[in-house]
């Protein structure tokens, strides 16, 4: 009996000794071979391409670009082991100039990929799958490593630069009439506004004009052994290779005749400045240039003046949104107010009292008219009439404006506050109210957009000394904030929580780490016995 | 008195009608409770909580609780997520997120005081009150410790003092139901520094929470924990990440633990009500039976009786009538054959007797 459990314990053995090659053997796939799991790598591309042509048999094929080239190079070849050519260009697709029906794309990979990699297997080297199951995975891998990319403009003066300012190298428009390619000068846009996401008609997709004309050129380069752009899926879309990219600072303005101080324009410019219903806005666009990495932030849809689509009421090729709305949106960096919004809460030195006032207040008058400026005097035009600029009324009215930020006299500024709400439980604290006030003041003297929205005195007080009219001498906390959860004011903290929430909140949004916030000593001074 | 099924069943009828017009149990009623009228909650807004604990501290101190292992001082012991215990009414868990927007949160833990409670349906000596004021109590005095009530709670809250073996009881967060009656903040409400945590009409504070998530959108997930949660509840919360990433169950439904079993409850008074009518009418309606089968029986029996004993008095007038005219047949043959001995003797002896006779 002992006898027979000893056999078939040791009979095992030979069992498990074959699950553990096979299964071991199979665990050496794909991630054994990578130095970073499939899913974080930026070549990973689905071959899906019969997807458009039948229904597909078997699941799409996950395919590591960077990996395969990697491995032909090694072997002295190079991308046409696999691309052909026309006499244009290289083909995109694999092995093929087009897709003719699902059978013969489907025999270009079976035929081409299994002979490939049974080539290198049988030299005795490490080689892809040759079995059904091996490339057609069950699960396929979802790329998110891979980072979009997209031109900025340093990357944009540098191309501009080497290719010595022939900008229709890259720029082309259609010709409706001789149905053609066109160069414009001064019309240039960027790709993104014919190039969709998807092909459509007469135009082909983003992803695909750009790996067309980007590698292809790259290559060019590369081949008159020049410093060339990166022809791997990694040189642009891995987020490390990316932060490599030589960056220019401060990048030259670009050359495109673009404005540079004018009035924002409206749907209706031929009217009369005495009809006007609000005062024109004043723009600085050349100093907007340098605010954002790409023109497409506020030109997202063309390169046109925002009235050209965004009209007074709206219209279908602003998809309705109204040139007010297109200026004043809230939560988005196209808009000037939204951008402006957005720098509130980027900026730690701005956050601090913004974070609590919200995005969506009520503006006063004053907000209004520090860009809707009042018209300049007739005096100030004909002075302004003979200089030079774009709109040289615009830039005088512009200039008229400088970024002043004004509070207070020391005299009117409390050095200390001190608070006695919790004298029962600790000593009074001492608020340094002078140092704060001085170094908001400091820091709003730092940004040019800040010191034109705090120009008046008491503006700056509000953050603190909020929901009460602007005063030298605004009233105590304690005349609003009292005993906690007044039914009559539902929404106003009591005295305790709203200096705690006042002074928390600010400081948690300017990075102020000490003293933290569950640090009551931080603050509060042990009571003395 | 005989019961027909028509009649029986018009019984019965009538009384399921009586059950159904009859008076209501308040709890597990066929109707949605929508809580007492001005009753008092809590709203917790995560987005304000700077994670101290001293509203841990509060509760400790207004209900006379043993003193914590570790001092409330220290938040690391928020490191771990903990669970309410006989000796915590309510503890603050710590949720770090790497997603925006960036973390820590915080989370209360405490019975949410629910408009229908799970615990008070599920408690068979009604140790549990919703009270006016919005709080859930318990009365350990009328408790046997069954803790069906551990059971029911889908919140996992009511503890229980595993720790005594003599008359252990449960306990859980009652909103501090006597300081309310007295015009006092519950424990870690007043405790707390920053209103995170604030005390209200149920009614009033829903409105606040709608008003801080409509003039801060991009703060507040939009919902309110509570509103609807398990029928809803007097202490509401406010979050700035989806809930279910703090562990707050998201599964829950809005329809109250009481009335998703009062349907299996209520047939309890018309099973307890009925059961006896109807198997009375059963027991009725059997016996009838048996009664017409007896008779039946017996008239079957009193026929065959009959019938045979006609047949028998046939079948014995017959035998006798048989039976008479063999005996005269008998008698007759006897009586010729004795006739005939009589007539032979008397031939021989004739001349005997007739000498004799002679003589």
């Amino acid at each position: 009996m002992e006898k027979g459990i000893l056999r078939s314990r040791w009979g095992g053995l030979p069992v498990a000794a074959v699950v553990v090659l096979l299964f071991g053997a199979a665990a050496l796939g794909l991630e054994e071979l990578l130095d970073k799991p499939v899913e974080d790598r930026s070549d990973l591309i689905v071959i899906d391409s019969m997807a458009t042509l039948g229904t597909l048999e078997r699941p799409p094929v996950p395919f590591l670009h960077d990996k395969h080239t990697e491995a032909l190079e090694k072997r002295g070849k190079d991308c046409a082991a696999c691309h052909l050519r026309d006499e244009k260009r290289q083909s995109p697709k694999f092995m093929r100039l087009k897709d003719a029906d699902y059978e013969s794309v489907m025999n270009v990979y079976h035929d081409n990929c299994i002979v490939c990699h049974r080539e290198i297997s049988d030299a005795g080297e490490k080689s892809g799958p040759v079995t059904c199951g091996d490339c057609h995975t069950k699960t396929i891998p979802v790329a998110t490593g891979r980072q979009p990319m997209g031109f900025d403009l340093s990357l944009h003066y540098r191309h501009s630069k080497a290719q010595d300012k022939k900008c229709e190298t890259c720029h082309h428009e259609y010709d409706e009439a001789t149905k053609k390619l066109v160069y414009v000068k001064e019309q240039e846009g960027t790709c993104r506004y014919c190039h969709k996401a998807q092909t459509e008609e007469n135009r082909i997709s983003m992803r695909l004009a750009s790996h067309l004309s980007c590698i292809e050129c790259h290559q060019k380069t590369m081949a008159k052994n020049k410093i060339a752009g990166p022809v791997h899926c990694g040189g642009c879309h891995d987020l490390s290779e990316q932060q490599k990219i030589e960056r220019v600072n401060p990048v030259p303005r670009m050359e495109r005749k673009q404005p540079d101080v004018i009035f924002v324009k409206s749907s209706n410019p031929e009217i009369n400045e005495k009809d006007r219903r609000i005062n024109r806005v004043p723009f600085d666009h050349k100093r907007h240039e340098t605010y954002s990495s790409t023109c497409r932030v506020c030109h997202h849809a063309a390169m046109s003046a925002c009235a050209a689509c965004h009209t007074q009421s709206g219209k279908k090729e602003g998809k309705g949104v109204k040139l007010a709305e297109a200026m004043h949106q809230i939560g988005t960096e196209t808009s000037c107010m939204g951008c402006h919004q957005l720098q509130q809460r980027r900026h730690s030195s701005c956050a601090g009292c913004h974070v609590s006032i919200p995005a969506n207040r009520q503006r006063s008058e004053a907000e209004c008219l520090t860009c809707h400026m009042p018209p300049l005097t007739e005096e100030a035009q004909t002075a302004a009439a003979g200089q030079s600029g774009t709109d040289p009324f615009a830039a005088e009215l512009l200039a008229s404006r400088t970024p002043v930020t004004d509070t207070y006299g020391d005299e009117d500024v409390p050095e200390k506050v001190i608070i006695n709400v919790l004298v029962d439980q600790y000593e009074p604290v001492e608020l340094p109210h002078r140092k704060i006030v001085r170094t908001l003041v400091k820091n709003i003297r730092e940004s040019k957009l800040a010191a034109y929205y705090h120009r008046e005195e008491g503006t700056l007080c509000q953050g603190c000394h909020h929901n009460s009219p602007v005063s030298k001498k605004p009233p105590q906390c304690a005349s609003c904030h009292g005993k906690p959860f007044d039914e009559k004011q539902p929404e106003r903290p009591g005295l305790k929580a709203a200096y705690h929430q006042q002074c928390m909140t600010c400081h948690e949004a300017m990075g102020i780490e000490k003293p933290a916030a569950v640090d009551c000593v931080g603050c509060h001074k042990e009571r003395k016995k | 008195m005989s019961i027909t099924r028509r009649k029986f069943l018009g019984w019965i009828g009538a009384a399921g009608a009586g059950t159904l017009v009859g008076k209501r149990a308040g709890a597990a009623a066929n109707r949605h409770f929508t809580g007492h009228p001005d009753s008092m909650g809590v709203l917790y807004d995560n987005t304000l909580c700077i994670g101290c604990r001293r509203c841990e501290a509060g509760c400790n101190a207004v209900n006379n609780l043993p003193a914590p292992n570790r001092p409330f001082d220290d938040l690391a012991v928020m490191d771990t997520p903990r669970r309410t215990t006989a000796y915590e009414y309510m503890v603050m868990n710590r949720y770090d997120s790497d997603s925006a927007p960036a973390g820590p949160f915080f989370r209360r833990i405490g019975c949410n005081h629910c408009l229908e409670p799970a615990c008070a349906s599920s408690c068979f000596v009604s140790a549990y009150t919703k009270a006016e004021t919005g709080a859930v109590t318990y009365d350990p005095s009328v408790c046997v410790g069954c803790r069906y009530c551990m059971i029911a709670c889908p919140f996992e809250i009511p503890a229980y003092e595993y720790d005594k073996a003599l008359d252990p009881s449960i306990s859980k967060c009652h909103m501090c139901h006597h300081r309310i009656v007295e015009g006092l903040l519950p424990g870690c409400v007043e405790a707390c520094p920053v209103e995170a945590l604030t005390f209200g009409k149920r009614e009033a504070l829903i409105r606040i929470a709608r008003k801080r998530i409509q003039t801060r959108p991009d703060r507040y997930v939009d919902h309110i924990y509570g509103e609807h949660e398990m029928g809803g509840s007097n202490w509401l919360y406010l979050s700035a990440v989806p809930f279910r990433e703090m562990g707050m169950r998201e599964d829950l439904g809005v329809v109250s633990a009481p009335q998703l079993t009062h349907g299996a409850l209520s047939a309890v008074p018309i099973v307890v009500g009925l059961w006896p009518v109807l198997l009375t009418g059963v027991y009725a309606m059997s016996r009838r039976k048996d009664k017409i089968a007896e008779t039946e029986k017996a008239d079957a029996v009193k026929e065959a009786l009959d019938r045979a004993s006609a047949e028998a008095e046939t079948r014995l007038a017959d035998a006798l009538a048989k039976a008479e005219s063999e005996k005269q047949k008998a008698i007759e043959k006897a009586v010729k054959s004795a006739l005939e001995e009589a007539a032979e003797k008397a031939g021989t002896d004739s001349a005997e007797t007739t000498s004799e006779e002679e003589s």
